[in-house]
């Protein structure tokens, strides 16, 4: 529950979590653990990283029935066609730690739907996706999707057919998925273009379903940043 | 009491190039479990670190899919990479999870992976 | 008397949520004798398995990240890319390790770092001591700016 009713804190104030950070990082540097530089480079990866490749994925396979049959099959090598390597783009060049190098594309049937959870923390396939969302994240998601699926996709606004197959899947090892969404009617003829720009990263998660003329995720309540990212890199 | 040297440089060796878990392919031998096996979950004793679900355990699921090669979570997070497993995709039927699972909706699933420690056969 | 604001009510409704009975144990360190197998099981549980557990509908938000947020989320992937180690002994510490009051309790971020710090001296790269005084060194020269 956001406390949005606090006074601000003052510019100058830091907090024990800033403190710590900086103490962590400047004596990893100093034993050569990690270099600044490598430190600044994950930096910049990681604001490379968001959810245009994964909606273009969607609307590539939803032009091609071949290519959705290799997505469906080779997650990993269908990403290299909308630029995304999950081995050698990452500075490791051996996919990073986090998310691994094993990617499925679920596909959405009428008769399936699936949506994606990390009950053991917030696995997510930040490679092809960017940042998780802070919702994703938190113990109560992770609780009640597994079990209340439907009465979780109904707050989110998703309410199904008692017959359709909710397929709640848990990443809780190597493998990092997107949800390939049904493409709704009204879409016909469109471009790959207009088709990416109707697959949000809820859609891709699975808590939302593409529609023509929606183009950003539903609104929320956006918990501010007390000392937000600086964005002149 | 000496100090333990810690490779660093080992992982990057390994999976440069290669990625991960593609960098433990061919390490896992034979896998016992086919596309299609009916497994039930074993509850092995669940101390220090598990990443098989405790909601997963005795239900029965169908293999989906071999996905890959690598060292169970529980011998990973401590470093110790020798002995690989293959890794399955199950899928549950929700009902079977979930004993208040309401009937009307006859045909949810729920898909996970596991280790191959954590299966025998149904 | 002045009728309550709505955004109050909804401020007490959170409050009174967070009144709950509480039993404690009597004795702390109780005798074998007293543990069962269920409670066994729950005293050893891996505090991230949390798939299952019941919980109320909240307010789904998203967040603006922290600066440090994402200095922290680099400095472990960085000491992953580096070897010093991998993604999973960082969940292992980070989510499991820490135990279930921290696991609740600490922000999300707050677990990352605080299992970076931990794992730089576990692995011996640091002392305790060089921890602690760089903590107080870094403190110091907020202190001193603020005393300006």
């Amino acid at each position: 529950m956001s406390d949005t009713h606090k006074a601000a804190p003052m510019v100058d104030e830091v907090s024990d979590f800033e403190i710590l950070e900086m103490a962590v990082r400047e004596l990893a540097i100093e034993k050569g653990l990690f270099s600044a530089e490598d430190h600044r480079r994950w930096i910049e990866y990681v604001h490379t990283l968001g959810p245009l490749p994964a909606a273009r994925l969607a609307a590539k396979a939803w032009l091609d029935p071949d290519f959705k049959k290799l997505a469906v099959a080779d997650g990993v090598k269908a990403s290299l066609a909308v630029g995304i390597d999950w081995i050698n783009g990452p500075p490791t060049k051996f996919g990073t730690p986090s998310d691994y190098c094993s990617f499925r594309v679920l596909e959405d049937t009428p008769k399936v739907k699936h949506v994606v959870v990390c009950t053991l923390c917030s696995c997510y396939p930040r490679t092809i996706l960017g940042q998780s969302p802070e919702w994703y994240r938190t113990p109560n998601y992770r609780r009640r999707l597994v079990r209340w699926p439907r009465q979780v996709l109904a707050e989110f606004g998703l309410q199904l057919a008692a017959d359709v197959e909710i397929r709640v899947v848990d990443s809780n090892q190597k493998t990092r998925y997107m949800v390939l969404p049904l493409r709704p009617i009204g879409t016909e003829g469109w471009s790959e273009q207009q088709l990416t720009e109707i697959v949000t990263r809820d859609c891709l998660i699975g808590v939302a379903m593409p529609q023509p003329g929606v183009t950003s995720n539903a609104k929320r309540p956006v918990h501010p940043a007390v000392h937000p990212i600086h964005t002149g890199h | 009491m000496s100090k333990n040297q810690h490779d660093r440089a080992h992982h990057a060796k390994k999976a440069s190039g290669v990625g991960d878990p593609q960098c433990f392919r061919g390490e896992a031998g034979q896998a016992k479990f086919k596309n299609g096996d009916m497994v039930r979950i074993r509850d092995l004793p669940d101390i220090f670190y598990t990443r098989c679900q405790v909601y997963t355990r005795g239900a029965v699921g169908r293999i989906t899919k071999v996905v890959y090669e690598s060292p169970a979570a529980e011998d990973e997070a401590w470093d110790n990479t020798d002995h690989p497993e293959w890794f399955y995709s199950v899928v549950f039927r929700q009902h079977e999870l979930w004993p208040d699972y309401p009937a009307s909706y006859k045909n949810d699933t729920l898909e996970t992976e596991f280790s191959e420690r954590w299966l025998e056969q149904a | 008397m002045p009728s309550p604001s709505r955004s109050a009510l909804m401020r007490h409704f959170d409050l009174v949520g967070q009144l709950q009975p509480a039993y404690h144990q009597p004795q702390h360190a109780p005798y074998p004798d007293a543990i069962d197998h269920a409670k066994y099981r729950a005293l050893l549980r891996s505090s991230h398995d949390v798939g299952g557990e019941p919980d109320v509908p909240i307010e789904w938000e998203e967040k603006e990240e922290e600066q440090w947020e994402a200095n922290t989320f680099a400095t472990c992937e960085c000491l992953a890319w580096r070897g010093v180690w991998s993604a999973e002994e960082r969940r292992r510490r980070q989510n499991v390790d820490v135990g279930e009051t921290q696991y609740l309790a600490l922000p999300y971020y707050g677990r990352w770092l605080l299992s970076a710090a931990r794992i730089i001296v576990d692995k011996q790269y640091v002392t305790l001591t060089e921890l602690v005084n760089k903590i107080d060194e870094v403190k110091g020269r907020y202190e001193q700016k603020s005393a300006r």
